[in-house]
């Protein structure tokens, strides 16, 4: 096992930068998740630490080694694709065996460790089958088992899970992350679905337009957005985000809206929209941090529900608030109708603001 | 009043009686079809074990009173002239023909993969003019590729036989290959590469296996190609001892009489490795028409 260090990391593609000065450390043994919308850069990053793609800048760190110029072969990884990439023409076992015969393993040993990796993944029975004659899950495997086979210092995974149906990637998420508990194994992982970086991940890097946005533990990034991109990517429903306008009077600071209402602010987040460089503040809450009522109370604002979205354990409601969808969840039992007035309360602990012009989250001076 | 299921089985019952007159229509043509290609096969084999005399015979003997296998014996024979001459022609066209097959498939099979899987400066360009060639008629070729060969005293050999059929299968050659690479996940080479194989390698025990059939339906192409061409050959080569055999059957015509049987035996002798090569390789030939054309 070994950490992986990327530093500065660029890939051009004419005057498209794809890959825009990524530096992140992942430590031994620890599981990693890149993750972003499609073309954000994060398959791209991943087959540059493969290899696959020739680097236009930057450094790849393997284990104490530099990795920049090594072939594929050489950079001790194994990576498990989305496709899965099984050799249709090989049986699971061949499939198993290919990169240990490509290391000219005796033929004792290389039985031996594929007879093992096929016990480990509980698939010995399928080990003389071709890959057209398994199921999605079982083709995942033995995908998994392909990688696991070598023991390499890093395992890359690009988007493993999507190709399965809904029920079987809850069961391979938890099968993958038990994997990397067992092998304490350094994984590097691309998903575009933030639930999967969120629940898998020890650290996620989000990326978005070929930049890192922010790279710390699930927790810290769902509690603190580093700016609106993240706090609209991570977490689902997505935050709601409303932009406003501050402005200071007899020494309180107001949100206030076109179309009229004003939100006053605790003195921390007071602090915090007033280091905003412009008077445009966004401001930013999840769901759950948002109480509905439905007659008028002190501080409360007024909306309109939009859509109410009954899921069994809870009810999304939508609202309409300065042109921006907001998202509530409510207990079942609060019976909420389109067009319907309601007054939403905002928590000040646990609402986000961002500077309206930068897009970054503000913090309090 | 009737169930639904009544009805259902009602409309199914009235369906299988119904002359169904497209159907019939295309069984028609098909038949017809297949005799006006296996007719004039059928006749050339009875043609073929006749006696000089009875092949000329009206109204014709359908089927020979005194077959004969003279006219095959008389091929066949290294002792006889016309059977040594036959036997040259028939190894000199096996020669040309596999010559073309082994440089076509060593030259197509990488080119193909380049063009696949290579961004380069002019790939477009260059994949255009692979099949310019292609739109006009080969005769067109004919007097320069003629002064070209003289040029560089080709003129008489079977290397300016095997240069230009190259010219002519190639370009298809690539293009259903390129196809074949087209549809084979690049991330198959990927995942070799990872896996401790150097792109070479990747090619050779990856990529390579899973386009044999393309490479298959490349060879039959070119062979049979090659093996049937007759005006090249005709005018690249004048000497007896070289000749290919569509043009040296050509002697089985005379001044006076033509030898119909002998002329007959000697197209289906020819006939045999074409048709052996195919029945063999067919399975190959269909799944790469198919495979390599459609997009998955």
């Amino acid at each position: 096992m070994a950490h992986v260090v990327l530093k500065d990391l660029v890939k051009t593609y004419g005057s498209f930068k794809a890959v825009n000065e990524v530096s992140l450390t992942v430590n031994d043994g620890e599981f990693v998740a890149l993750v972003g919308p499609s073309g954000c850069g994060k398959t791209t990053t991943l087959n540059l630490i493969a290899g696959l793609i020739p680097i236009t800048s930057g450094d790849i760190v393997i284990g104490d080694q530099v990795v920049n110029d090594l072939d594929p072969k050489d950079r001790d990884i194994a990576m498990v694709f989305q496709n899965y990439a099984l050799y249709p023409q090989k049986s699971v076992y061949m499939n198993l065996a290919f990169p240990l015969q490509m290391r000219k393993l005796p033929k004792a040993e290389i039985d031996k460790k594929v007879r093992e990796a096929a016990r480990v993944l509980d698939m010995t029975q399928l080990l003389e089958r071709k890959p057209r004659e398994l199921s999605g899950g079982q083709q995942q495997r033995v995908a998994l088992g392909r990688a696991l086979v070598r023991d390499p210092a890093v395992f890359l995974m690009d988007e493993p899970l999507s190709n399965l149906d809904a029920k079987l990637r809850v069961q391979m998420r938890s099968e993958i992350k038990r994997f990397h508990q067992d092998l304490k194994a350094t994984i590097v992982y691309v998903t575009h679905d933030q639930l999967e970086a969120v629940t898998m991940a020890d650290r996620m890097a989000v990326m978005n337009g070929g930049f890192l946005q922010q790279y710390d533990s699930p927790a810290q990034v769902f509690a603190h957005p580093a700016n609106m991109f993240v706090a609209s990517f991570v977490g689902s429903p997505a935050m709601s985000l409303i932009p406003l306008e501050a402005s200071t009077a007899n020494g309180d600071t107001v949100l206030k809206s076109a179309e009229g209402w004003s939100l006053q602010l605790s003195q921390r987040n007071a602090r915090k929209a007033q280091s905003a460089t412009t008077r445009k503040v966004v401001l930013g809450a999840r769901h759950s941090t948002i109480k509905l009522h439905k007659s008028a109370v002190p501080g409360a604002i007024p909306a309109k529900a939009y859509t109410v979205e009954p899921t069994g354990d809870v009810t999304f409601v939508q609202a309409l608030l300065s042109g921006a969808i907001v998202n509530i969840s409510v207990s079942p039992n609060i019976a909420v109708k389109p067009d319907e007035q309601i007054w939403l309360e905002f928590d000040q602990e646990r609402m986000h603001l961002f500077d309206g012009e930068t897009e970054m989250a503000l913090e309090a001076a | 009043m009737s169930t639904i299921a009544e009805t259902a089985a009602r409309g199914q019952a009235r369906r299988r009686l119904r002359f169904d007159g497209w159907r019939w229509g295309g069984r028609i043509f098909l038949v017809f079809m297949l005799l006006y290609t296996a007719l004039p096969m059928v006749w050339m084999l009875l043609t073929s074990i006749k006696s000089g005399f009875a092949a000329m015979q009206f109204p014709p003997q359908w089927w020979p009173d005194q077959p004969t296998l003279a006219s095959y014996q008389k091929l066949l024979d290294p002792q006889n002239s016309v059977g040594q001459d036959f036997l040259r022609f028939f190894w000199n066209s096996l020669f040309v023909s596999t010559a073309t097959t082994v440089l076509s498939v060593i030259v197509a099979v990488p080119a193909a993969y380049a063009f696949s899987r290579f961004t380069f400066p002019g790939r477009n360009f260059l994949f255009f003019t692979v099949l310019l060639r292609n739109m006009f008629p080969a005769v067109i070729f004919l007097v320069p590729l003629f002064i070209l060969m003289r040029a560089i005293g080709l003129v008489n050999t079977h290397g300016s036989l095997v240069l230009t059929y190259l010219t002519f299968g190639l370009p298809l050659a690539i293009w259903l290959l390129k196809g074949f690479y087209d549809n084979i996940p690049v991330q198959l080479e990927q995942a070799a590469r990872i896996d401790g194989a150097t792109r070479f390698q990747a090619f050779i025990l990856i990529v390579m296996p899973l386009s044999t059939p393309g490479i298959i339906a490349t060879a039959i192409y070119s062979f049979i190609g090659a093996w049937n061409e007759y005006i090249y050959a005709y005018t690249f080569l004048s000497k007896n001892e070289q000749l290919t055999l569509p043009v040296g059957i050509q002697r089985f015509f005379s001044e006076n009489t033509t030898d119909f049987p002998g002329l007959m035996a000697a197209s289906f002798i020819m006939s045999v490795p074409v048709v052996v090569l195919f029945l063999v390789l067919q399975r190959y030939f269909v799944r790469a028409l198919t495979e390599g054309a459609v997009k998955h």
